[in-house]
């Protein structure tokens, strides 16, 4: 059953933190424009299915991929819509697998989008509204509900993403400076990526450190921005995507395991796992992608990674989490240069979620940039031949993780 | 297409301010799907859910149910369209090899939200929003005007569809109480007020609480799991453009384009003969006689003369369909139960008599914007 | 059952404030309103003149330059569909006095409609296919507002 499916192109439009020359369709048609650019033997006319997602809370519309139905080019096409919240690009992605690879009768070329216009509405009551029904309970102790927003939100649910980064750097012995280098790290990368927000080739460890706090021990200049974007992916059958590309992508492992819901657990009772910087879900999607994949050393196999980090512990705990160091070592990988532009297995090129997150669209982004990379079309693509490649989501309340695996070698273990 | 099977289903009962908490509902749905079956929580390889944002007031609404929903350290993802979509996805991943069980479930509580305010926010933030002229309620009135202008059909003709499916809904234990209406007739929905004209109250489909879930597996697993499954034999979706003067009201091309994409799969020649009845997911009564048309069940215009009785020629919705009660996000799932259902036999008094081959619908946005169809059919 | 008890009650207001941008297209066709003057924009490949202009052909799969084929067009339309109804979409709870009658309308010229209020008619005088005209609000600020609606000819 299933079949192989391939990536054909990638292609994105500019991030800002406001984009206000374009409406939402028009945003999703000039990523669309540019994937196509990147695979000029396809045009609109020849995509079979859509699969369309984005964090509908943030921009006060509902299912708007009804509204945006002709802009993508979906008139009387089949269309299906996921969303995941924060994982919703990887999310899009890993749906616009499974539509080829299920092969429906007269669907082989499957476009998937996956967008965010953030600036069009207010994130933090979008954030805080994730885990407002569980904490409403905070109302009756008297507090008001603005602090409570702020609490959960800024950024990127950066108030749950605090214990986690706590509880790693208590395990690790990793300093603040550490998060500051991997955080310049990404500013140089996304100023070398041509659709990222944050670009910065200058700034030092000395500028991160030098701005307040907004929860220990995440700093201003550490989290990552508020974007308007959008990503689409070009996924089709092996032997279509031959005559698309040079290089053809093939996804070989997908998964997106659920872990339990976060910090406070159900209802507040505090059920939820104690230490936030566990992430079975992270584990567990790793060990089912890499075996589908057939990637039974991801250290040594894996060419480059796109972990998904909106914040730079995040960046160290992922790459831990999904086998690609050993617990607690990430840090000193950093630090000896492994996971440099230059290194032996680099990560974020592009500047990753820390330089550049729409939400909606992020976690697509990852993928994309870590599939561009094996096609040799990264905007800051990195001097290895990289063969394999993963590409990592996250989000919900700290439990949903989405996770792809690709390369230039099709999985020809079939189930 | 290989074979995919429905091997076990669960339908909370329609209600219009139930007794419930939201995950109360999702587990109940969820474990007696996989109750029915036979089997475990540890036996699931996959989780899709089906819910809605805006209607569950909340963001990322599947991240804290993922216990209840049986998602916990399953690969797991969410459809934010009709349940009958997200049956698509698990579908799919079903299809892909990767995956030998999937749960899927989908439903929400109407009585927690303004449903009508929800549904505006659908509309173009840009240029329709504003002024809220046009939303699901008036879309409702224009499809419906449209339709009878084009054919000619007359409001009786329409108002007999809401008072079949009421009376069905009737012999439907699971149907919402306030849509259960043995001794409904024409000229009670012609006076039950008017709605947006020419739509009147008891014509427009009653949102409700509930959630429903089933289970779908591959032929050699489904075989082993139950020696009734349904196989899911074609599926075909499609989605019109948006704006209501792109599209002709008085049809509904997208369900036309699902009908034949699945008819293909299914390898359907003649639908009206082939199939044995049909569930479709109507949100207005005039939608289930297009509906029936564009699936070629009946000529374009002539929707209002099949005979589709409980013992009629073509059975439409003899579970009261959506008229029954319409728990947004679980509805087209619920029509896929209900097919289900006529093809093991266990649809108990609105039973068709020897179904073997079912069809079922969802949809999504105004008047059906996106439609899905299934073919279904009995071992 | 029991009968129900209220064990927690929270009342609030959550203010969230939502400001959409239009893009470019719909920023010229709003100026246009502003000036009591519709514009629609042509597909260059199947001639469709699209009220309000729109970036993608969804018939074609083409994108029409922003600064090209403008289209200026009249007040004038013809009525493709009425309903009535007496719901005003944020308070379905209770039925206004007056029903309100909402038309699709086509602009001549146009290959699409908008959708807007038919005034100063009853229901008995509507008839589909007649010619109406845009009645424009006395001040006109490049919003959908500054159509009041539609009045016959």
């Amino acid at each position: 059953m299933g079949r192989q499916v391939a990536i054909a192109s990638a292609g994105f439009s500019e991030h800002a933190s406001k984009r206000s020359d374009v409406s939402m369709p028009e945003l999703v048609s000039e990523a669309i424009e540019d994937c196509l650019k990147n695979a000029p033997s396809v045009e609109l006319g020849d995509i079979d299915a859509f699969v369309n997602g984005n964090m509908p809370a943030f921009e006060g519309s509902n299912i708007p991929e009804l509204w945006m139905t002709d802009w993508m080019g979906a008139r009387n096409k089949p269309l299906l819509r996921v969303t995941t919240g924060g994982t919703t690009g990887g999310s899009v992605a890993i749906s616009g697998y499974y539509t080829v690879a299920a092969g429906l009768p007269g669907v082989d070329t499957v476009l998937a989008v996956a967008f965010e216009q953030q600036s069009q509405g207010d994130t933090s009551v979008g954030l805080a509204s994730v885990a407002y029904g569980e904490i409403s309970i905070l109302n009756t102790l008297g507090i008001p509900y603005e602090r409570i927003s702020r609490l959960l939100s800024a950024g990127a649910a950066i108030g749950v993403a605090a214990y986690q980064a706590t509880t790693y750097m208590n395990k690790t012995r990793i300093s603040e400076e550490d998060l500051a280098r991997v955080v310049v790290q990404n500013r140089r990368n996304a100023a070398k990526t041509w659709w990222a927000h944050l670009k910065m080739p200058n700034l030092t460890i000395e500028e991160v450190l030098d701005t307040p706090y907004v929860q220990y021990p995440l700093r201003y200049g550490m989290v990552c921005p508020a974007s308007d974007g959008a990503c689409v992916m070009l996924f089709t059958t092996e032997e279509k995507a031959k005559e698309m590309c040079d290089i053809p992508v093939y996804v070989n492992g997908v998964a997106s395991v659920a872990n339990e819901s976060a910090v406070l657990g159900y209802d507040g009772s505090g059920s939820a796992q104690i230490d936030p910087s566990m992430q079975l879900g992270a584990i567990r999607s790793s060990e089912l992608a890499y075996k589908q994949a057939g990637i039974s050393f991801p250290r040594k196999e894996i060419d480059y990674a796109e972990v998904y980090a909106p914040f730079p512990n995040q960046q160290l705990l992922w790459t831990e989490k999904l086998g690609l160091f050993e617990e607690g070592t990430a840090p000193a990988m950093h630090e000896a240069g492994i996971t440099d532009f230059n290194g032996e297995l680099p990560v974020n090129c592009s500047g990753g979620v820390n330089s550049t997150n729409a939400i909606g669209a992020s976690a697509m982004e990852r993928p994309a940039e870590a599939a561009l990379q094996i096609m040799g079309k990264a905007s800051n693509q990195v001097p290895k031949t990289v063969h394999t490649s993963i590409g990592s989501g996250w989000g919900g309340s700290l439990n949903l993780i989405t996770l792809m695996a690709m390369s230039d070698q099709p999985q020809r273990k079939w189930r | 297409m290989q074979k995919v099977g429905i091997v076990g289903y669960y339908q909370v009962k329609l209600y219009s301010d139930a007794n419930y908490g939201r995950y109360e509902m999702i587990f109940e749905a969820s474990r007696g799907a996989l109750d029915k079956a036979g089997l475990k929580k540890k036996d699931i390889s996959t989780v899709i859910s089906c819910t809605n944002d805006y209607y569950d007031g909340r963001t990322i609404s599947n991240c804290f149910t993922v216990e209840v929903g049986g998602g916990y350290m399953a690969d797991e993802s969410k459809v934010e369209m009709d349940g009958a979509h997200a049956v698509l996805y698990g579908l799919m991943r079903v299809l892909s090899g990767n995956h030998n069980l999937a749960l899927v479930w989908g439903g929400s509580m109407a009585s927690c939200y303004p449903y009508h305010s929800a549904r505006l926010y659908e509309t173009d933030p840009t240029w329709e929003r504003p002024l809220a002229y046009v939303n699901d309620i008036t879309s409702a009135g224009f499809q419906m005007r449209a339709y009878m202008e084009k054919y000619g059909v007359t409001v009786e003709d329409i108002a007999k569809v809401a008072v079949k499916n009421k009376k069905n809904a009737a012999k439907n234990p699971l149907a919402l109480k306030e849509a259960q209406l043995p001794n409904l007739t024409v000229k009670d929905v012609l006076d039950s007020g008017i709605y947006s004209d020419p739509v009147t109250e008891l014509m427009a489909a009653p949102p409700c609480d509930s959630v429903a879930a089933l289970l779908l597996a591959p032929e050699k697993q489904a075989l082993k799991i139950t020696d009734r499954p349904v196989w899911i034999k074609g599926v075909g979706y499609s989605q019109e453009p948006y704006y209501l003067g792109d599209r002709d009201l008085s049809g509904c091309k997208s369900m036309n384009l699902a009908g034949k994409m699945a008819y293909a799969g299914a390898g359907i020649k003649d639908p009206s003969s082939e199939i044995d009845v049909a569930e479709l997911f109507e949100a207005c009564a005039h939608e289930e006689l297009i509906f029936a048309e564009e699936l070629g069940f009946a000529k374009k215009g002539k929707g209002a003369e099949i005979n589709s009785a409980i013992n009629g020629d073509l059975p439409i919705n003899p579970s009261g369909g959506a008229l029954g009660g319409h728990p947004p996000c679980g509805t087209g799932l619920i029509r896929i139960i209900e097919a289900v259902k006529q093809l093991t036999g266990e649809a108990g008094q609105y039973q068709v008599k020897g179904a073997k081959k079912a069809v079922a619908s969802g949809q999504i946005g105004m008047c059906a914007q996106n439609n899905i169809l299934y073919v279904l059919e009995a071992n | 059952m029991s009968e129900e008890k209220v064990i927690v009650a929270n009342k609030g207001l959550v203010r969230a404030d939502f400001a959409f941008w239009v893009g470019q297209y719909l920023d010229k066709f709003y100026d246009g309103l502003e000036n009591k003057k519709i514009m629609g924009n042509k597909c260059p490949k199947c001639g469709d003149v699209f009220v309000p202009p729109r970036k993608i052909c969804g018939q074609c799969n083409v994108v029409i330059p922003l600064e090209e084929n403008w289209v200026d067009l009249p007040d004038t339309g013809i009525l493709k569909n009425f309903t009535i109804t007496p719901y005003r979409i944020n308070d379905r709870s209770s039925r206004k006095a007056k029903d309100w009658i909402i038309g699709i309308v086509q602009i001549d010229g146009s290959n699409t409609s908008i959708i807007y209020r038919l005034l100063n008619m009853e229901p008995k005088d509507v008839k589909i296919g007649m010619k109406v005209k845009i009645e424009w609000n006395e001040n006109t600020k490049g919003d959908p507002s500054d159509i009041k609606g539609f009045i016959k000819v």
